[in-house]
């Protein structure tokens, strides 16, 4: 017998979006958390984009926990003591319906399970899914570690983050090879208000959300550095095949990038209030796992649908998204009354035709190139060279023409017109 | 500009910024240390965030699983099979974050 | 039998400033690790004894839900002393003693003290509020039969205490006592909605919260020395040739050394002459 009609695994925003939609459409669901409270076990790279939560909660702005609202977004290519930086201001941002937003997770992550538990999901926390129960090759359930702890459901979704055994136990997880992933480590480190608004000339509570890329030595990934009300978090990205391979350790190359001339004057002077590090399905649509199975669903980090495409760098949206979805497909076979694959098939349509796979298979490309050599090493080397030459004035020498400037940067760094022009083909039929 | 500065901290100071909750009676994470021993790359030791993986004289690996952030990096990068075996805490203990 | 833990709901994460030592609260609130091995303890005494359990909790209705997962646990029954605010621990343990005794319990646990620099004290203001022995710090806990109880307390210098208490008792236990049990799936699902008793706690007056600042010795009124040269004066502030009486250090066998200080003390008139038993019965 079926204690409810949906299991979720993980009260993340992918479970907790899939527990409104449940709720809401009368079923009963049960929300399991790990953690001691929801979000207590997740941390990343900077920002929520909410507009996904447009049709989950109206006026959503008006309730969730958010410390800034980003006004002012920052790329920045770092190469040895130089930076270049593209900065774009949009006051816009900071009204309704909002852009992006730099939240603390336990708080968002919390808040949102709470519109699930208001919705009529059963949050249950402090418990961890252990495995599935499996009838006939249809999963009907999970075990948890609580006493007499099985749960069954004729439907499990399967939100429980980027190591998702629950996936890989259904064997719908085949792409587990390191070099699909990336580690994320971060500091969150306190300031006073009066201090952020002037180091990052912002007011109120508009925020800054800075992506840097060359800031990791050898191991290709990137960096970031954004605001919170009272705090600052600086972190990284890093590949894990590559940090495996040596020398340096995570949080040295925190340090260095902490260090870095054109970041220290933004993050020096506070103390950390936390240290975190969590892995990052970097690698998104060319490491996805089925999507669907008998009785189970994926959705979330747990299905790759992190976006880190470079100069778009989303994790939260996807999970809403894909959670929303997979709430809906959920609700849609239970009304048939077949909770197959083929039930539940609807949720992949509906992906496909939403944003979510959308974007992820526009930008399935991103992640490689990014990670990159070119990327990583070439073009921040090669733009703040051409920016040094630029603007450096060497009366009586003449100026140079931008052309040979470039040529010339270009040649010193060891990169080919060929390379760079294959490259910039692949990045304008990736981006574009 | 605030009166105090805060130096760059220990490595100690930095995990003493995070909260865990303590399994006393289970490890979530064991290593199979005779695996190690023949072990040439040993990404555990670099990649892992916490520091929790430190190579002994003998040529095994020590690690401790108190002070796990719980992402999965080791395994992940961990090329022989079978040498770790990870799984997630019991439900409401280890990491607790709280400014992430 | 009813065995009853009492507990307090905490900030488990306040974040103290290094510098200026302000603190800000966290959202974590919860109980101590030393109030959950209490209420493990009761409901191990509970279960060995086949007797009853609650759990009982002077504060806010915030510390329901915590209430709840001690429910799941297996705590019998759940009452909460509706305070708002922090009374002095003397007026907490009094209203927890009028609670518990209500209640009917024969055997009440407590953890140490609370983790937001608590004294300790609320243990022994409820076993004086009930008239019950007390055994207070405890590092370990073994049933002597029903009611009875064989306890180990922590004392200075690495030493231990070896007890036995009988109910009606009051007990307070360390932390590291013991880890509440795992609350099975069913129970954790069913605790959700669960009534919580409420008492009222009529004329409980909250004081407000001192202002605190650093703490300054008081000063105090010094005559001016009245010698005429400095060498005088300097010897008259020092002190140096006023006749007192050294320290003295003696050792001798408890009883002997109990007698001297009492000596001493007639001696220096804290205490009449006649006067040889000294508040109550000397304890082993």
């Amino acid at each position: 017998m079926s204690d409810f009609d949906v299991v979720v695994v993980g009260a993340g925003p992918a479970g907790s979006a899939a527990a409104i939609e449940l709720a809401r459409a009368g079923r009963s669901v049960c929300l399991l958390e790990r953690g001691p409270s929801p979000g207590s076990k997740n941390m990343y790279g900077g920002v929520v984009y909410g507009r996904i939560l447009d049709t989950l909660v109206p006026a959503w702005w008006e309730q969730v926990p958010v410390q800034r609202w980003v006004t002012r977004r920052s790329t920045m290519l770092i190469h040895d003591e130089q930076a270049l930086t593209v900065d774009f201001r949009n006051p816009g941002w900071g009204a309704a319906p909002f852009n992006g937003a730099t939240t603390f997770r336990p708080d968002f992550d919390a808040w949102l399970a709470g519109v699930a538990v208001d919705a009529g999901a059963v949050l249950v926390c402090s418990t961890t899914a252990t495995g599935l129960i499996r009838e006939g090759g249809r999963v009907v359930g999970v075990r948890t570690d609580r006493p007499d702890g099985d749960l069954r459901a004729p439907v499990v979704i399967a939100c429980d983050g980027v190591n998702s055994f629950l996936a890989k136990e259904a064997g719908m997880y085949p792409h587990t090879g390191a070099e699909n992933f990336t580690v994320g480590v971060k500091e969150t480190i306190a300031l006073p208000r009066e201090v952020i608004d002037e180091r990052f000339a912002v007011r109120g509570d508009e925020g800054v959300d800075i992506e840097i890329l060359g800031c990791t030595g050898d191991v290709p990934g990137g960096g970031f550095v954004y605001t919170n009300a009272t705090s600052v978090a600086v972190g990284l990205v890093l590949s894990l095949p590559a940090l495996a391979a040596g020398p340096d350790r995570p949080e040295e190359l925190l340090r260095r990038l902490k260090a870095h001339p054109a970041v220290a004057p933004l993050v020096e002077g506070g103390e950390v209030l936390e240290y975190s590090a969590h892995v990052i399905p970097e690698a998104g649509y060319r490491m996805m796992p089925e999507l669907v199975g008998d009785g189970i669903l994926v959705a979330g980090d747990a299905a790759a649908m992190c976006l880190a495409a470079g100069i778009w760098l989303e994790g939260v949206n996807f999970a809403i998204g894909s959670g929303a979805a997979a709430g809906r497909a959920a609700t849609r076979a239970l009304a048939r009354g077949d909770a197959s694959a083929a039930g539940l098939a609807a949720y992949r349509e509906m992906l496909e035709s939403g944003f979510v796979l959308a974007d992820h298979r526009r930008l399935r490309d991103a992640p490689h190139l990014v990670m990159g050599d070119l990327a990583q090493r070439g073009l921040p080397a090669v733009a703040c060279g051409v920016m040094e030459d630029l603007f450096t004035v060497r009366n009586p020498e003449p100026k140079q023409g931008v052309r040979r400037i470039v040529r010339n940067r270009m040649r010193r760094n060891g990169i080919r017109v060929r390379d760079a022009v294959r490259e910039g083909l692949r990045a304008v039929r990736t981006f574009g | 500009m605030s009166a105090s500065s805060y130096p760059e901290i220990s490595f100690e100071a930095r995990m003493a910024t995070v909260e865990f909750r303590i399994d006393e009676d289970r490890a979530h994470i064991t290593v199979d240390d005779t695996i190690c021993r023949d072990c040439s790359t040993r990404g555990c030791i670099t990649a892992c965030p916490a520091n929790l993986f430190v190579p002994t004289a003998a040529g095994g690996i020590l690690f401790n699983y108190e002070q796990c952030f719980e992402c999965g990096t080791c395994y992940l990068v961990c090329n022989r099979e079978g040498a770790i075996t990870w799984t997630y805490p019991e439900g409401g203990h280890g990491v607790v974050f709280h400014r992430s | 039998m009813l065995v009853a833990a009492c507990v307090k709901l905490v900030d488990l994460r306040p974040q103290v400033d290094r510098v200026s030592g302000a603190v800000t609260p966290s959202a974590t609130p919860g109980c101590s690790a030393a109030d959950r091995a209490a209420v493990e303890l009761a409901l191990t005494l509970a279960d060995s004894w086949s007797a009853s359990s609650a759990v009982v909790c002077c504060g806010p209705a915030a510390a329901d839900p915590v209430l709840r997962e001690f429910a799941a646990s297996g705590a019998g029954r759940l009452v909460r002393l509706d305070v708002d605010g922090a009374p002095d621990s003397s007026i907490v343990g009094r209203l927890l003693a009028g609670v518990l005794g209500d209640l009917g319990a024969d055997v009440v646990v407590c953890g140490d003290y609370s983790t937001d620099r608590g004294s300790g004290s609320v243990p022994a203001w409820v076993a004086d509020g009930l008239g019950a022995a007390q055994a207070l710090g405890l590092v370990q806990v073994r049933s002597e039969g029903v009611g009875s109880l064989r306890a180990t307390r922590r004392l200075d210098g690495g030493r231990r205490e070896r007890l036995v208490v009988d109910a009606p008792c009051v007990v307070s236990v360390e932390g590291s006592l013991a880890e509440l049990r795992r609350a099975p799936l069913a129970a954790a699902l069913a605790a959700r909605d669960l009534p919580i008793e409420v008492v009222d706690a009529p004329g409980v007056v909250v004081p407000a919260p001192l202002a605190t600042r650093p703490w300054v010795p008081p000063t105090r009124v010094q005559p001016a020395p009245t010698g005429s040269a400095a060498l005088e004066r300097v010897v008259e502030l020092t002190g140096a040739l006023v006749e007192r009486t050294p320290p003295r250090t003696v050792e001798l066998p408890p009883r002997q050394a109990a007698e001297l200080i009492l000596e001493q003390l007639r001696t220096w008139g804290y205490l009449d002459a006649d006067d040889s038993t000294p508040g109550g019965t000397a304890a082993t």
